[in-house]
């Protein structure tokens, strides 16, 4: 039995129920569906945290307040340490729109903001945040989310359209709130095509080398690829180390009747021949775990199962980290570990005793991955303002202040659509499909969401293309035209457009500069007057950005 | 207007950040006074085959052999070297262009072939590679310019998704695409094709006053965003929309504007869409653009002559030989030939023997790409294939060498590395580049 550090309860436990299948039948169960072994042994696991954790929902709140507590003050211990004081906490309007962003991915509706900024409750920040974690658009977001750091980006329509299978299935997993460690065994033993995860797997190639690579990156936050042609010499991995987790991947295939739907989605089958040798060579390379002498053969099932078994377990000291990582740099637009999914021990976290304490925190609450979120969200860190402080400015690293980040073409999408309340008579169909050549034309290339990464080409087609062209006229938004409305005035009319734009009430000088451009125009012009000073503030960094 | 006291550059940059200045009629000038200055930078043009265009009839015939064909091989200015009988107007400047005819490559798919050929690598890996446009218009680029650095003319609709992706470059080096306005004039029509950016103009019912307005609200926007929120993101925003303003001013968007020349030049390059892309390839290569790519056959991959390929390649061939030697001649004309390189590709060659149906079908073992005019030694045929036109018998050139070949001629080292986003170092091009073909 190999000797494995950590929680006795997971691994040591399982490896006398996995030989149970090693010593009959089971273990040649090359084509039984691969998450069958998983699925009961984490059915067992699941069961036995419950026990450990009965389910209190005033207990859960106050372990969740008590977390985030505890992260301001590691945060806070750094700031003194480094003597840079932090950024006040944002207003209401920054933070309502900075958390409907993160949690469902676009911005507030100006009933939702006026709701929110006349609210006099004192836990007003932790009711909505409670209440975007369950609304349907939060997973929605985080499938986005996710699909885009599983997948490279495509610019071409055609793949978009094929990675909405991909983006289907993680928005089933996280609206269940699947436990994200049968998230990451679901997806690694993947074997049907109409599974999201199929096009991952056929994206890759099914080639062992590229899964590898990508895998580790995912789900460990380890880049183990330059490894792949020699041993790296800043790094601890070896060129055995990438092979021998490419070997997990080595007995795959398509089922030889596998009928191809579409681009990209197939079938995959797991057979028990299959090997990889190290390039230029004949050297064959057993499968291994990086960093860990498990052996793998103990584990039972198909490869991938083992590769699975080893990932999920608590043992494992990347796949959480990795997790607690994405989650903070989801929400503070950079990781403890930056970037966020190079964790090599090479690459040090900002904040080493938080992110131990969090990894420990996610585990112990049976990988909630929505918890983890609320946790962060609920914190004081979270909440601060994105404005600088002082001309000298703090590192990014410190997190003194909220990062300022760009937008997803999908979130930008959506928030024009939100301000510009498109009358029904552009239909579903044509939304879609301007939807779709429109996140085609922003996506980005990085995954570091502080960059704006996008050119003059793009500019152009936001500036001067739909759906900017749509919402800020007259005759396409329904905006504009209940703005038209004889009793209001200018100034009401200004604090709408602000709302909805910036979810904030326009400032006194904005106010002054705005009234007296409307005062300018014709009173026949007084509806485009106001589509202009949209067309201002959807082209403004303050509405592409999320500050 | 003649004697400029600052760089052309700089000028071009000032005046169009003024907002309402006139329109000016100096830019032909400056064009020509750009040619002689010798730290102007290279431009380099792509005039893309769409649908893999034929060797044999081209570049490489086989005069006397069954696969031959019917047209006849015509004499070029330089001695030995013939081509296509429809290629009257290259025929003349053939000293400027070297006609590799040793390619060969591996993908025999259109898809797969335009992604090889733009990227040098085959499609199906991890990265999405960046086309050798976003590539060499980043090595080669200039920040401050009013222009995109890389602009495609016309690119094919159904391909354009994996031939001008910037890949993992990111969409700030994606081309600026120019297409056709209005109804698409229909293939051979007799009518100028009308070509524009994408989004470059205003949207209906918004004039230039209305517009002057919008900005100036804008910058006051933008800067009080700016002032409180120091950060790479903003920065990048107001940049780059900054850019895309100037870029629509109209001094920078007459870069465009075909209407400014005469009818007389227009009808030289050709009335399609090709010709008058080569056309604007001039005008921005004028203005130091540093990548432009026109297309030839976009519309439904017009060299795919699996049918009727002779009558079908010859109009072809006209059109090609017309955009292309008129556009050799007036570049030489304004002495930007020197440091403009032309390369002439599409994705494969075709094949040598004819089909049942009068067609030539696809081909990647042994085909022709012609590189011309900068940093090439021209007049030289480099690589040859056996009397059949099945092999390459010498010079065989891989897409690496082609491209790396390509770098060389326009200056750039294609060791030059670029960053994925794991921050892998990948070079531009890891081929040997042809030193026979570099002037």
């Amino acid at each position: 039995m190999p000797a494995l550090r950590g929680s006795p309860y997971l691994l040591v436990d399982l490896i006398p129920l996995l030989s149970i299948f090693r010593g009959g039948t089971m273990l040649r169960i090359a084509h039984v569906p691969a998450s069958c072994v998983l699925l009961s042994l984490l059915a067992w696991t699941t069961a036995l945290v419950a026990q450990d954790t009965p389910v209190d929902v005033s207990d859960e709140t106050a372990k969740m307040q008590a977390m985030a507590t505890r992260i301001d003050e590691l945060v806070q211990a750094r700031l003194d340490q480094e003597k840079v004081r932090a950024a006040p906490l944002a207003t209401d309007g920054e933070f309502i729109r900075r958390a409907y962003l993160d949690l469902v991915g676009s911005i507030p509706t100006v009933a939702q903001t006026r709701a929110y900024l006349d609210n006099d409750a004192p836990d007003k920040r932790q009711q909505l945040i409670a209440q975007l974690l369950k609304s349907p658009a939060h997973p929605t977001h985080l499938a986005n989310t996710w699909r885009a750091l599983v997948l490279e980006p495509s610019d071409d329509p055609q793949r978009l359209q094929n990675e909405q299978g991909l983006q289907l299935w993680l928005r089933g997993k996280f609206s269940e709130n699947v436990r994200y460690d049968r998230l990451v065994e679901e997806f690694l033993t993947a074997t049907q095509g109409s599974d999201g995860p199929g096009y991952f797997y056929a994206s890759q190639d099914l080639k062992p080398e590229l899964l590898a690579s990508e895998t580790s990156r995912i789900f460990l936050g380890l880049q183990l690829e330059c490894a792949q042609c020699h041993d790296h010499p800043f790094d601890r991995w070896k060129q055995h180390d990438f092979w021998g987790l490419a070997a997990f991947f080595a007995q795959l295939e398509r089922p030889a009747n596998d009928n191809i739907v579409g681009l990209g989605r197939f079938d995959i089958v797991d057979r028990d021949m299959g090997e990889v040798t190290i390039p230029e060579t004949d050297e064959v390379v057993p499968p291994a775990f990086p960093g860990s002498k498990a052996n793998y053969a103990s584990f039972g099932g198909t490869r991938r199962q083992q590769l699975a078994i080893w990932m999920v377990s608590r043992d494992n000291p990347f796949m959480p980290r990795r997790a607690v990582n994405w989650a903070w740099a989801h929400m503070m637009g950079r990781g403890i570990v930056h970037p966020a999914d190079d964790m090599s021990p090479q690459n040090l976290p900002s904040h080493p005793e938080l992110l131990d304490e969090l990894t420990r925190y996610f585990i112990q609450s049976g990988f909630d991955l929505r918890l983890l979120l609320q946790t962060i969200a609920l914190t004081d860190t979270y909440a601060r303002s994105s404005e600088a402080v002082s001309d000298s400015e703090a590192p990014p690293e410190l997190f003194a202040r909220m990062a300022v980040k760009s937008l997803t073409p999908e979130q930008l999408y959506d928030a024009f659509l939100k301000v510009g309340l498109l009358k029904s008579n552009v239909t579903m169909m044509q939304q879609d499909g301007q939807r779709n050549q429109f996140v085609a034309r922003l996506r980005t290339a990085s995954k570091d969401r502080t960059f704006f990464d996008t050119g003059m080409p793009q500019a152009l087609a936001v500036m001067n293309g739909p759906p900017v062209s749509t919402a800020t006229s007259p005759e396409t938004s329904g905006l504009l035209k209940a703005l038209s409305a004889p009793f209001l005035s200018d100034e009401q009319r200004l604090n709408v457009l602000f709302l909805a734009a910036y979810s904030r009430p326009p400032n006194a000088e904005e106010l002054m500069r705005y009234q007296a451009f409307l005062q300018q125009a014709e009173p026949e012009q007084q509806s485009a007057a106001l589509g202009d000073v949209l067309w201002v503030l959807a082209n403004s960094a303050e509405f592409m950005l999320n500050h | 207007m003649n004697a400029l006291p600052h760089s052309r550059r700089r000028f071009l940059q000032t005046t169009a950040g003024l907002l309402g200045a006139a329109s000016c009629s100096w830019l032909p000038q400056l064009a020509t006074a750009a040619g002689s200055d010798p730290n102007r930078k290279r431009s380099c043009i792509l005039l893309w085959m769409a649908g893999g265009p034929t060797q044999t009839d081209t570049f490489d015939m086989k005069p006397g052999h069954a696969n031959g064909g019917e047209f006849k091989e015509t004499e070029t200015n330089v001695p030995g070297l013939r081509f296509s009988e429809h290629f009257a107007g290259l025929a003349k400047q053939a000293d400027k262009l070297a006609i590799l005819r040793g390619m060969s490559t591996r993908e025999g798919d259109h898809l797969r072939g335009t992604y090889l050929m733009h990227t040098g690598q085959r499609p199906g890996g991890p990265l999405n590679y960046p086309s050798i446009g976003a590539s060499l218009s980043k090595a080669m680029q200039d920040n401050q310019s009013t222009l995109p650095n890389y602009v495609a003319v016309n690119p094919s609709g159904l391909l354009s998704g994996s031939a001008l992706s910037p890949g993992f470059l990111g969409p700030r080096y994606a081309a600026a695409t120019v297409g056709t306005r209005g109804a698409p004039a229909a293939e051979g029509s007799d009518e100028m094709a009308d070509l524009g950016v994408d989004f470059l103009s205003l949207p209906p019912g918004i004039d230039t006053k209305r517009q002057e307005a919008r900005l100036a609200l804008w910058k006051d926007q933008q800067n009080q965003f700016l002032a409180r929120h120091p950060s790479g993101a903003a920065e990048a925003q107001a940049t780059i929309f900054q850019s895309a303003v100037k870029m629509m001013h109209p001094d920078a968007a007459s870069a465009f504007d075909l209407s400014q020349e005469s009818t007389e030049v227009r009808e030289s390059y050709g009335k399609g869409t090709f010709g008058q892309g080569c056309l604007i390839a001039r005008r921005l290569v004028e203005r130091d653009v540093p990548f432009v790519e026109v297309t030839l056959g976009g519309n439904g991959l017009g060299w795919d002559t699996h049918q009727g390929n002779f009558p079908t390649v010859e109009r072809l061939s006209k059109e090609l030989d017309q955009g292309w030697s008129t556009l050799l001649r007036e570049l030489a004309e304004r002495d930007l030939l020197e440091t403009t390189t032309i390369c002439w590709m599409g994705e494969f060659g075709r094949t040598p023997n004819i089909n049942g149906t009068a067609g030539r079908d696809h081909f990647p073992d042994a085909w022709t790409c012609v590189l011309s005019g900068g940093g090439i030694a021209g007049g030289q045929a480099y690589g040859k294939t056996d009397e059949a036109g099945r092999e390459v018998t010498e010079g065989k050139t891989e897409v690496q060498d082609l491209l790396a070949t390509l770098c060389r001629a326009v200056g750039v080292d294609p060791a030059t590395e670029h960053y994925s986003p794991q921050a892998r170092p990948i070079k531009i091009s890891e081929g040997t580049s042809i030193d026979q073909v570099l002037a």
